[in-house]
């Protein structure tokens, strides 16, 4: 097939090939691949309506080469990465969940066979593990971009709060997970990670009941499990679709810098995602044949292993807990006013959105984000038994 | 009809009697069952039912008989010592077949006539052989002889609080065996005067000691292990290795085979003893193995040389036992499968431990059997760990060649890119 499009006159081999008959054009006469083929453009990644009349070849050849508002590099392209490594985790977990056995029997056992016995188990779960890692720093750093730039207001309002959302559903998919290898480490962090839920005032309570109680056991495993490879991902999936969709509507955001805008075919623009997903690839199994997590030693309930701390997310609310002079209540209702104030910041945040505005909340921003780090080397400072 | 009142009156008569005889049964049976009243504290003077009224004068002897086992077995102050517990005046306690304080001399045989007895012993199970024991002993001996300071029954199971040796308060308890003999076997001047050592404080520095005293193994062997209890005997050349064989079997059977037994006997040498102590023995040490030999043995001897020999065979096979072991630990935290790996660790460590008690056959045939086996069983361990991290460091090369490949499909793309664009 050639590469290069040309879409100004069909080419006479084309029709030769179509005359003789492949096997696109063999289906062509029983099934109308354009309709099926237009399905894509619900999912916002092809901008313009396919007109399902004309053949297949002819549909991918005009979308192939219509300009297209190139994402795939920065700033944009964390976005693009989110989805990405989403899509690897899923497959990733889905073939680690061929073998785990959520019971707190089984669970460090069957681990332990994924990562041992099973030939090419250890490097599912290590790419699950690094996944997960550059995941979290991902939608953290696509957050602080958006805000960077004051990507919440009027129109994209539901940008910003599909943002936030997988921000926090990527971080209960990490505290989910992490429990489930049902080692020392993960355990008494997940221990000291459900304190922190149970302080939070009126949510704490309602989520520790859906998380299966305070008591780290069968029943919150069983749960853990449930939300991490069900419940999560489907809501971080819509988040998702919300986005492409939204996206697609209100288009892409260049305010930075005004010679940013880069369009190219959308053809070149596929090659481009092609591109990044290799490299992604590429150095996730870099860093996990390199840079493999330990295997720890199985949990036990009844034994502290030294240095336990809930998830480096929950530090700054853990240190504000254990340390802070006032009820436990208002330390833990300040950090849920924290998560709930940007989630909303939309509403509260006024303005014209001029340079001035901007440069106020970007310093707001710093300061509520230096706030936040010094607290979590607080707490990480934490040793208790 | 005239009957009927007289019937009536007598019948009466005949209920006021019963009551009168049932309240003085009621009383006699609230004064003759114990668990009726409410517990007896120990009253010294008042009436007890085994010591009877000789409390009233002698209430420590009392107190401490209440709390015996003969007392609660229903023996009386009376069984040992005569006359009639019942009586309150001196003359008629003491009267009749009173016996008094016993001799010395003469406690063994008072205590054999019951201990002897196999009809009233039976119930018990106990033995009654005792007294025949006894007079076999060096304590027996030396009292037939006229020698009342040696040990009697009394002496090692006390005089009125005697009680079994299942009670942790008893002086024959196997914990407070030590301390009973010590008692005697501990007074210098007492032993030096018949010439017998001092065993006592040697026995206390011991690794047996250590574990009754200290670790509170009661399996560890108290005095009456090796000496025996009522026959209580130093054990003779020749029969050294069959007391230390008791718990040490595979030692003794080993030992039994070597060259040293006869030439020992002959030179009328304790077997074990001769290299280990009697007394303050110590934990089996296997750097012994290089120095014992010399103790009989010329330094420049081939015996002497034989035990290097061993001991540097041991040596090698334990290093490489615990390098196989760390490998082991670095494999897990990999993780490599190394259950395989521990149990035949474990199967090492076992022919190691089998190798000292080996070494007591000073035959090198046998005992680097042992040995050798360990250390190659630790060293195919190891060899066989160094090939699974090997994998590791396939898994690196393949990495690079990972990378070739993505480098090309990316210089593939890179072009494909550029034609695209060109073309757009």
């Amino acid at each position: 097939m050639s590469e290069a499009p040309r879409n100004a006159t069909p080419d006479p081999g084309d029709t030769a090939r179509a005359a003789r008959g492949g096997w696109v054009e063999w289906l062509e006469r029983r099934i109308n691949l354009s309709e099926l083929f237009s399905l894509i453009t619900h999912f916002g990644l092809v901008y313009t309506p396919v007109d399902t009349r004309k053949p297949l070849r002819e549909v991918l050849r005009e979308i192939g080469s219509l300009p297209v508002t190139a994402y795939a590099r920065w700033p944009q392209v964390l976005g693009v990465l989110a989805a990405l490594l989403f899509a690897l985790q899923t497959a990733t977990g889905v073939l680690l969940a061929y073998y785990y056995r959520p019971t707190p029997e089984a669970a460090f056992e069957s681990t332990r066979t994924i990562v041992r016995d099973l030939p090419s188990g250890w490097f599912l779960h290590e790419m699950h593990a690094w996944g997960a890692y550059l995941l979290v720093a991902v939608v953290a750093l696509r957050l602080m971009r958006l805000f960077w730039d004051g990507l919440y207001r009027a129109p994209r309002e539901l940008l910003w709060f599909a943002a936030v959302a997988m921000a926090w559903l990527v971080l209960q998919m990490d505290f989910t997970g992490r429990l489930l290898t049902w080692n020392a480490q993960s355990y008494w962090s997940t221990v000291r990670g459900m304190e922190v839920v149970w302080a939070l005032p009126v949510a704490g309570p309602i989520l520790a009941f859906f998380l299966g109680g305070r008591v780290v056991n069968e029943d919150v495993l069983i749960r853990f499990y449930v939300l991490h490879v069900i419940v999560l991902p489907a809501f971080y999936a819509a988040c998702i679709y919300v986005t492409f969709g939204t996206l697609r509507r209100v288009g892409l955001s260049y305010p930075s810098a005004a010679g940013a805008r880069v369009v190219t075919s959308f053809r070149a623009h596929l090659v481009d995602l092609l591109i990044l997903t290799v490299l992604l690839f590429a150095v996730l199994v870099t860093l996990t044949t390199l840079l493999p997590f330990g295997f720890l030693a199985p949990a036990d309930p009844y034994t502290t292993p030294a240095g336990v701390r809930p998830p480096w997310y929950m530090l700054a609310t853990y240190a504000l807990l254990q340390r802070a002079p006032v009820p436990m209540w208002l330390s833990g209702g300040v950090m849920l006013a924290a998560a709930f104030g940007v989630l909303l910041l939309p509403l509260w945040v006024r303005g014209d959105g001029g340079p001035r505005h901007l440069r106020r909340t970007r310093l707001w921003g710093v300061v509520a984000l230096a706030v936040w780090i010094v607290l979590g080397i607080l707490g990480a400072t934490l040793d208790r038994p | 009809m005239s009957a009927r009142p007289i019937v009536r009156r007598s019948a009466s008569r005949l209920h006021r009697h019963a009551a009168v005889a049932l309240g003085l049964l009621a009383a006699a049976a609230a004064w003759a069952q114990p668990g009726a009243r409410p517990a007896p504290t120990p009253q010294p003077g008042a009436l007890s039912p085994s010591a009877g009224r000789c409390g009233v004068c002698h209430p420590a002897e009392r107190v401490k008989f209440d709390a015996s086992q003969h007392a609660h077995e229903g023996v009386r102050c009376t069984s040992c010592h005569g006359g009639d517990d019942r009586s309150l005046t001196i003359e008629l306690a003491h009267g009749g077949n009173f016996r008094g304080r016993t001799a010395r001399k003469d406690i063994p045989a008072l205590c054999a006539s019951c201990h002897s007895d196999e009809k009233m012993m039976r119930a018990y199970n106990l033995p009654v052989d005792q007294y025949a024991v006894y007079q076999t002993s060096v304590h027996g001996q030396r009292l037939k002889r006229g020698d009342t300071a040696v040990a009697v029954c009394s002496d090692c199971h006390g005089a009125h609080d005697i009680l079994g040796p299942g009670d942790p308060a008893s002086r024959t308890f196997a914990p407070n065996i030590p301390a009973t003999c010590g008692a005697c076997h501990g007074d210098t001047t007492l032993m030096r005067r018949r010439g017998v050592k001092d065993a006592y404080r040697e026995y206390l520095s011991s690794i047996h000691a250590r574990e009754l005293l200290d670790r509170g193994n009661l399996r560890a062997p108290t005095c009456v292990s090796c000496h025996g209890v009522h026959g209580a005997a130093p054990p003779a050349v020749g029969d050294v290795d069959k007391v230390c064989g008791q718990c040490h079997t595979a030692e003794r059977r080993y030992f039994a085979a070597s060259a040293h037994i006869e030439g020992m006997r002959r030179a009328g040498l304790p077997e074990c003893s001769s290299c280990h102590g009697d007394h303050a023995i110590q934990a089996a040490q296997p750097e012994r193995l290089a120095t014992s030999c010399a103790q009989c043995h010329a330094a420049d001897s081939d015996q002497a040389a034989l035990g290097a020999k061993l001991w540097t065979e041991y040596r090698a096979a334990a290093a490489e036992i615990e390098k196989a072991d760390s490998l082991i630990t670095r494999a897990d935290a990999i993780p490599i499968q190394t259950d395989d790996y521990r149990a035949r660790i474990e199967q090492a460590r076992t022919y190691l431990r089998e190798a000292l008690p080996a070494a007591h056959s000073v035959d090198p045939v046998i005992v680097g059997g042992f040995t050798l086996r360990a250390r190659s069983v630790g060293s195919e361990v190891e060899s066989e760990i160094y090939g699974k991290l090997g994998n590791l460091r396939t898994r690196k090369f393949v990495l690079i060649l990972f990378w070739f490949y993505v480098l090309v499909t990316l210089a593939i793309l890179r072009r494909l890119r550029y034609r695209t664009a060109k073309a757009h």
